[in-house]
């Protein structure tokens, strides 16, 4: 009777790859209520956290507003670009 | 014109004079005297290598699609009321539905104005000289925003 052995491997495959910033910048025109409001409807934010995000684009210039897989962070910046909202997309480091 | 909110959660619009429905007609031609238009400027923001190619292909002509569509759905309904206004009272009627596409056009129309002038400090407007192109583009870019601030309150 003969012996038979198996050998299991698993590979765990982790994604060093860094995250995807998306960004909004300020712009002259855009209402400080429309961008709470856009980043509240796209993120599901709470008002006090969009609020939050839109006071620093405005008073910075810019804010990340999400950080994340790039797949989501393109659908992201799609549906702010939708809302008129400059938005731009950079790996973060 | 006056402009009041509805029970429903939209607006009304009523346009009083001949004055009124240039300005309200006014709002696609601003949107639409641009060189670079709105689509391209927004895609131009993603620059990174890896997406920027992909994005001006796939995303820009949606973009752009997207914001024409906006332009002529508010302009039918300008055009759709002023038929109808000789024979009495037709407001224009901004319904929830409607909210986005009008605070769309309304921001396109300001964004083009901005792009044109540059508005910084404007000096007061003597009432007794007729306004330079600047300054009417400039009252009409106050009234846009004006607009825009009730659709925010009231309809979106």
């Amino acid at each position: 009777m003969s012996a038979t052995t198996t050998h299991t491997e698993t590979d765990t495959y982790v994604s060093h790859q860094a995250p995807w910033n998306v960004i909004v910048h300020d712009d002259p025109v855009n209402l400080m209520g429309y961008v709470t409001y856009v980043l509240m409807k796209i993120f599901a934010y709470d008002e006090a956290t969009a609020n939050k995000l839109m006071l620093q684009i405005h008073q910075q210039g810019l804010s990340i507003v999400w950080s994340g897989e790039l797949e989501k962070a393109e659908f992201y910046a799609q549906q702010l670009q939708f809302h008129q909202l400059k938005t731009s997309l950079e790996q973060a480091e | 014109m006056k402009i009041a909110p509805t029970l429903e959660g939209g607006l009304r619009i009523d346009p009083e004079s001949d004055l009124d429905w240039q300005i309200l007609r006014m709002i696609s031609a601003d949107a639409n005297q641009v060189e670079t238009d709105l689509a391209d400027r927004l895609g131009g923001m993603v620059s990174d290598e890896r997406l920027a190619e992909d994005w001006m292909e796939c995303v820009v002509p949606d973009l752009r699609e997207a914001f024409s569509d906006d332009l002529f759905q508010i302009q039918a309904a300008i055009e759709a009321a002023a038929v109808f206004h000789s024979d009495g009272e037709h407001p224009i009627w901004i319904t929830k539905e409607d909210a986005f596409a009008w605070y769309s056009a309304l921001n396109q129309a300001r964004l083009a104005l901005e792009e044109m002038y540059h508005f910084k400090n404007e000096p007061d407007i003597d009432s007794e000289k007729a306004p330079s192109p600047r300054q009417q583009a400039f009252l009409r870019s106050q009234f846009y925003c004006a607009l825009q601030s009730l659709i925010l309150d009231h309809a979106l």
